[in-house]
């Protein structure tokens, strides 16, 4: 691999010249100086807030103990030790087990719909054609809309009285009061179709995008060789996109599985626990019964679950940066 | 039968307009509905069946969200939205709040993010492994560290100040700064830095001279782009604000707070000046957002 010679000889050479030393020197200086601010940031802030989240996880907070007292040391005073019993409890919550199978079938379902209606629209526009920048203008409009007004407005839709129904009643010829915001069977499903609706542009547009980027050559090849349509893109494009995939695949579903402020503004957990997803679920005990102690082992151990599903996610992404790095880093020899 | 070339390419045509359009109408009907609900007098708000656009519009929602705050109590049809004007503030006020955090925060992430990404990309001050971890930043959900910087941050008393939010908008903005800034960066070609050192200029000339001028517009892409993500951001400026702070999506989210009744024509209202400016830098940047969300996968 060719290696550019004035930029990163500086870890290079066995023997460095003094010009080469003092370069080093400032480029690791400059390196510290631009990491400086957010890494204290995130030794000021994060580094406490994981340390004060495993204490309390670790000791109890009674709130009655605290009482009247509200200052920082109360809290430390109001606690105390109970070892692992509450991670104990967190693992025999059914309703934090309800929690999970929602956050996951809530994010599952909208990483499909929106991948599957982003991929269509993006395999029906990635040619151009007459219209085609109007029609992308208004369909990134979703991503740009913020979550809450999404929520309030699909509220405003869903409404029982709303056009929704309204327009449902005058298709079929027969009175439509659907109440999907309502009933504990579908409250959360019409979340995921406002989910879908916000977020369906995303993987829009990086599917189109890395449909439009698809070197030519390999698609002219196989038409040359006799391919119809149909193998053409079960067997040149869609393997060449798959990187795009992934990506579109994951990072939809970490956000789904993060997803707070439609669930919570619309339906803060209810109707029942119908809608008690996993961030849902954490903020109803640390935040409104107030236990910071089984918030705390409760985030600790959904944090330990998203790291792990992280990290498999930038290694399945890294994975494939590489290969790509390597192809287009081996193109312009061939040519 | 089967039919020829242009036939199908007709078929074809035609299926895809109407697929389009479908997809166009459930895109805008939501907005319409907004807009539409945004100049209802609020009989119409309920009213069976719903009124698609009203022959009485009215600008009074916009102007007692936006101007005539006070008619909150007055208003004889709505008199009860008195209770909770008094925990809502002026949406001036929130805009405000909204524009210095988002500004601010953003301002500083794409600062610092362009510069590290330039450090990464000429002289790889962080290794792929690195650059990765910082996703992690944006990938964890924030809400199992919010309760512990709650309680830390009224320590520090950080809690219901914007500097507090500055600080976490600026964390998890990082992430898509570096990013996004170091994949236009990275098409600079080096050649040119390399002529305007051996010509003897100096590195930060070279810099400001050569590369920020062929960066500026894909930076400026970066910042709207994060902008847009901070403005819309509801948890953390939920949960670490409680009087001082609100920001707009907050200020929104107060209106629904009450079971006295929905104001569906002032929420509207207030909607559509919460997202119409986003609306705007969105179409404005559009060619780079895909790069946004991309991180290097989308090679062109």
């Amino acid at each position: 691999m060719a290696v550019d010679s004035a930029s990163s000889n500086s870890t290079g050479p066995v023997r460095m010249s003094r010009r080469d030393t003092t370069r080093a020197q400032g480029i690791r200086r400059f390196k510290w100086a631009v990491l400086a601010p957010f890494l204290g940031v995130m030794g000021f802030i994060l580094v406490p807030a994981l340390l004060l989240q495993a204490y309390f996880s670790l000791f109890q907070f009674s709130i009655f103990d605290a009482g009247d007292n509200d200052s920082f040391m109360a809290y430390f005073e109001a606690s105390e030790w109970v070892g692992l019993d509450l991670y104990e409890a967190v693992f025999t919550d059914s309703a934090f087990g309800a929690a999970i199978i929602r956050s996951l079938a809530f994010a599952i379902g909208s990483t499909v719909g929106c991948f599957v209606i982003g991929f269509a629209l993006a395999l029906l526009m990635y040619r151009p054609f007459r219209g085609q920048g109007i029609y992308y203008v208004f369909f990134i409009i979703p991503m740009l809309t913020v979550p809450i007004v999404i929520a309030y407005t699909g509220e405003m839709v869903f409404y029982q009285a709303g056009p929704l129904n309204d327009i449902a009643s005058r298709l079929l010829g027969r009175p439509v009061e659907l109440q999907l915001l309502y009933d504990q069977q579908t409250a959360l499903f019409t979340v995921m179709l406002m989910e879908i609706w916000n977020w369906t542009p995303f993987s829009f547009i990086i599917l189109m995008a890395g449909l439009s980027a698809l070197p030519k050559e390999p698609q002219e090849a196989a038409m040359i060789l006799g391919a119809n349509k149909w193998r053409i893109f079960w067997e040149v494009q869609l393997p060449l996109l798959r990187p795009v995939i992934l990506l579109a695949l994951i990072l939809r579903f970490l956000e789904a599985m993060a997803e707070f402020p439609k669930t919570w503004g619309l339906l803060q957990g209810g109707p029942g626990s119908a809608s008690e997803t996993i961030p849902i679920y954490i903020f109803i005990n640390a935040w409104q019964f107030f236990d910071i102690s089984y918030g705390a082992a409760l985030s600790y151990v959904v944090l330990l679950m998203m790291v792990a599903i992280v990290l498999s996610a930038i290694w399945l992404l890294r994975r494939e940066k590489t290969s790509l790095d390597a192809m287009y880093a081996a193109k312009p020899q061939e040519g | 039968m089967a039919m020829n070339k242009t036939q199908r390419q007709t078929a074809w045509s035609a299926f895809r307009y109407v697929m389009l359009t479908f997809w166009l109408l459930v895109v805008i009907f939501p907005l319409f509905w907004m807009v539409s609900t945004s100049f209802k007098p609020d009989r119409e708000w309920f009213a069976s069946p719903p009124v698609y656009w009203s022959s009485n519009a009215t600008l009074e929602n916009y102007k007692v969200v936006w101007a005539d705050y006070n008619e909150y109590t007055t208003d004889e049809t709505t008199k009860n939205l008195g209770t909770y004007a008094a925990s809502l503030q002026r949406p001036w006020t929130a805009l405000g709040n909204s524009l210095t955090i988002s500004l601010i925060s953003t301002g500083l992430a794409v600062l610092f993010g362009a510069v590290l990404a330039y450090g990464v990309s000429r002289y790889r001050i962080l290794s792929e492994t690195r650059m990765f971890q910082l996703l992690m930043l944006r990938m964890v959900p924030p809400i199992v560290l919010i309760a512990p910087i709650s309680l830390w941050y009224r320590q520090l008393g950080l809690l219901d100040t914007m500097t507090g939010l500055v600080i976490l908008y600026f964390l998890t903005s990082m992430p898509y700064a570096v990013w996004m800034s170091k994949s236009f960066i990275d098409e600079v070609p080096r050649e040119m830095e390399q002529a305007a050192e051996i010509l003897g200029a100096s590195r930060l000339r070279t810099i400001l001279e050569i590369v920020l001028p062929l960066v500026r517009s894909g930076l400026v892409a970066t910042f709207l782009f994060i902008l847009i993500l901070t403005w819309s951001e509801y948890l953390l400026a939920l949960l670490l604000s409680k009087s001082e702070v609100l920001t707009l999506p907050v200020e929104l989210s107060k209106y629904q707070g009450s079971t006295e009744g929905r104001v569906y024509g002032r929420q509207a209202a207030l909607s559509v000046g919460i997202t119409l400016p986003l609306i705007v830098i969105g179409i404005f940047i559009r060619k780079h957002l895909a790069r946004g969300f991309s991180f290097g996968m989308v090679r062109r």
